[in-house]
């Protein structure tokens, strides 16, 4: 069988679909690349290297904070699309549109910071949009312009994916598995999914909700600055914004986790079948990514202490399913598997360790006493970064390396295997500096440090240059082969 | 808890975490069939999940002692003897005394005039001892203990605009 071939519909059909997850992950991947400049920039003014003025840091550091979440996700949701189109009728245009409409809140993102001033912080926690002294409401408006056209991009995705692997496996309880679960793997007279194509219903049905938090937070927001209401509840508004962003956050490395499923058994030349501890694991996902949000609001004590507490055993508990079964699961596929090295399993080895490296940070940060001497230090910034930068963008980046391999016949770089180590080393280094800088209650989001914290800074740049130059080759092997890879999407089944 | 102390933790639990990952990646190159390791792989599977539960378990238990929510401090430390009222705005603090003194249980009580801030409590050393969210159209209460005398800062933790980083006040403890 042709590598192209083995991506595609058995009627050759999804060719386009193809084509358009193409489009996400090189959209995602390539706004990443800017975002993270902008990353770099902010790091240069903390370290005093090159000082800009806090007007332009906060912007930036929202442009940062907003862009570096959707484009990631936008990427990883490209991947699961590519991923799960093999066996499930996937519509291109309902992609393309969903694609669109994202792309375009994206874009008021950027008019809403660049243009319009807007420095409110990727949270935009009500009130501060509509409080901030020196930008415009219309500005804040486009703000929230744009995070209504992401939620809504998002939740086009979501619910095409739902219904396409509902309608694949004659209703959704069967595309979870539920028959299956249910009967503690007895029950197997229901054709069980893949494991990728369960994780995308649950990131669906996760990706819904936060699309509807989303969308819950901005109706009175809306309402209050056109003057329908006078105010908004503060811990209200918190709570819905952080179910929101946090989850879309979550969402990243959780669908990204699902590639690891679609491709690491090509490296490793060992199948990863449907089990039931995968089909427990990623069921139960579908309630715990919802609940752990709320340890971002261990320091508003308003909030009722139930909610707390859940926030701490929700965290607690979405580590176990995922670390127990899908880091596992992976080290033992790659364990005495006579794997096949290159670029793309590099990056999936890099991302199972900053998975892991940034959750253990996340665990110690979601327990009430410590999170006290930690909430809203650069400790919060490392956790999230070893998360997006070694584990989600890992991933992605080995999935887009692993598509363009399956569709291109040009062979990688010599280089590109020490770019992706020197992608891990740069990415440990940076994230372990947030670390240190967190335990030394450095705080987060400060356009101006103090002398003495600036030293870390100019740490952090060095390995963010490390990164820049590991992702800039990285960029360059798969643009090369990016054009072959496109064309042979064109391609029908059988011919390569 | 200090703050040092969980990053040495952190790095205790990723050095084995990374040593586990180093062994699984070089031992990738030696193939053995899969079937010879599924029986291993649940047994790992097991132990850690086991294992995890009970540390998280205790973990959980453990930590509802020393929680930082007004209950559970006085519960510890005491009812509070001195009431200071604290205000953030944008972007500086209104503190009713700023004059403290070290070894007795005081309770601030935290507020905002305009936006979310968060009334962040550091050492003479630059170390966070304590925090607490101020919120518009609520009160929070932070009861904490000086330990000792000395010149603290207050600063301002959750981003709230252009000034953020400049919001701060010192506060004098001295010793009783």
């Amino acid at each position: 069988m042709p590598a192209s071939a083995r991506l595609m519909t058995p009627d050759g059909g999804n060719g386009e679909v193809l084509r358009a997850s193409l489009a996400y992950m090189v959209a995602g991947l390539l706004s990443v690349l800017l975002m993270g400049l902008l990353g770099l920039l902010m790091r240069v003014d903390q370290a005093g290297m090159l000082v800009i003025s806090p007007v332009w840091f906060y912007r930036v550091m929202t442009l940062h904070g907003s862009g570096m979440i959707a484009s990631v996700l936008l990427a990883a949701i490209g991947g699961i699309a590519a991923a799960v189109s093999s066996t499930t009728r996937l519509s291109a245009r309902a992609l393309w549109i969903a694609l669109v409409i994202y792309l375009m809140g994206n874009g008021f993102v950027v008019l809403a910071t660049l243009v319009g001033g807007f420095a409110g912080g990727w949270t935009v926690l009500y009130p501060l949009p509509e409080h901030g002294l020196i930008w415009s409401l219309g500005s804040a408006l486009a703000m929230y312009a744009g995070y209504l056209f992401v939620a809504l991009g998002l939740l086009l995705f979501c619910v095409h994916l739902l219904i396409a692997l509902a309608r694949s496996h004659g209703g959704l309880t069967k595309a979870l598995a539920w028959r299956y679960l249910f009967s503690f793997g007895r029950d197997t007279r229901d054709a069980l999914p893949r494991p990728v194509e369960l994780i995308a219903a649950v990131i669906a049905i996760d990706g819904i909700a936060a699309a509807t938090a989303g969308a819950i937070y901005l109706v009175p927001l809306f309402a209050q600055a056109t003057h329908l209401v006078t105010s908004v509840d503060a811990l209200f508004a918190k709570n819905f914004v952080l179910l929101f962003g946090h989850t879309m956050g979550n969402l990243s490395i959780y669908v990204t986790a699902g590639l690891v499923y679609a491709a690491l058994p090509a490296y490793t030349k060992r199948a990863w079948p449907m089990t039931w501890p995968v089909a427990a694991a990623w069921n139960l996902i579908i309630p715990l990514m919802l609940l752990n949000y709320s340890h971002h609001l261990y320091a508003d004590f308003a909030q009722p202490l139930t909610l707390q507490l859940l926030g701490e055993i929700g965290s607690y508990a979405v580590a176990l399913p995922s670390f127990i079964v899908t880091i596992i699961g992976a080290l033992a596929l790659m364990y005495r598997s006579g794997m096949r090295w290159g670029s793309a399993s590099i990056f999936f080895a890099l991302g199972l360790w900053g998975w892991v490296f940034g959750g253990m940070g996340a665990l110690l940060d979601s327990t009430i006493p410590v999170n006290q001497v930690m909430h809203n230090t650069l400790w919060v910034a490392a956790h999230f970064h070893t998360y997006f930068v070694l584990g989600a963008l890992a991933f992605a980046l080995a999935y887009l390396t692993y598509v363009v391999e399956m569709l291109s016949p040009l062979a990688a770089r010599r280089g590109s295997d020490a770019a992706a180590w020197l992608y891990g080393v740069g990415g440990a280094g940076f994230v372990l500096v947030f670390f240190i800088s967190g335990a030394n209650s450095i705080p987060r989001r400060f356009a101006v440090h103090l002398p003495q914290w600036q030293p870390y800074a100019r740490i952090a740049v060095a390995f963010v240059v490390l990164i820049a130059l590991s992702l800039a080759w990285i960029s360059w092997d798969l643009g090369t082969r990016m054009r072959s890879a496109w064309r042979a999407t064109q391609l029908p089944s059988g011919e390569s | 808890m200090s703050p040092h102390v969980v990053f040495v933790t952190l790095i205790v639990l990723g050095a084995v975490w990374t040593a586990c990952w180093a062994f699984v990646l070089v031992r990738s190159r030696y193939p053995l069939p899969f079937e010879q390791l599924e029986r291993s792989e649940t047994t790992i599977r097991l132990v850690l999940l086991g294992g995890l539960a009970i540390v998280s378990i205790v973990l959980f238990a453990v930590t509802i002692r020393w929680l930082p929510f007004p209950n559970t401090r006085i519960a510890r430390v005491g009812a509070p003897q001195i009431v200071v009222r604290a205000v953030g705005m944008q972007w500086s603090w209104e503190i009713s005394r700023r004059e403290l003194p070290a070894g007795i249980p005081i309770a601030f009580a935290v507020g905002s005039r305009d936006v979310n801030h968060d009334f962040a409590i550091y050492d003479p050393g630059g170390r966070l001892l304590a925090q607490v969210q101020a919120m518009p159209g609520y009160t929070n209460h932070l009861v904490y203990v000086f330990p000792r005398a000395g010149e603290y800062t207050v600063r301002c933790l959750e981003y709230c605009g252009l000034g953020h980083h400049t919001m701060s006040v010192r506060i004098i403890v001295s010793d009783r």
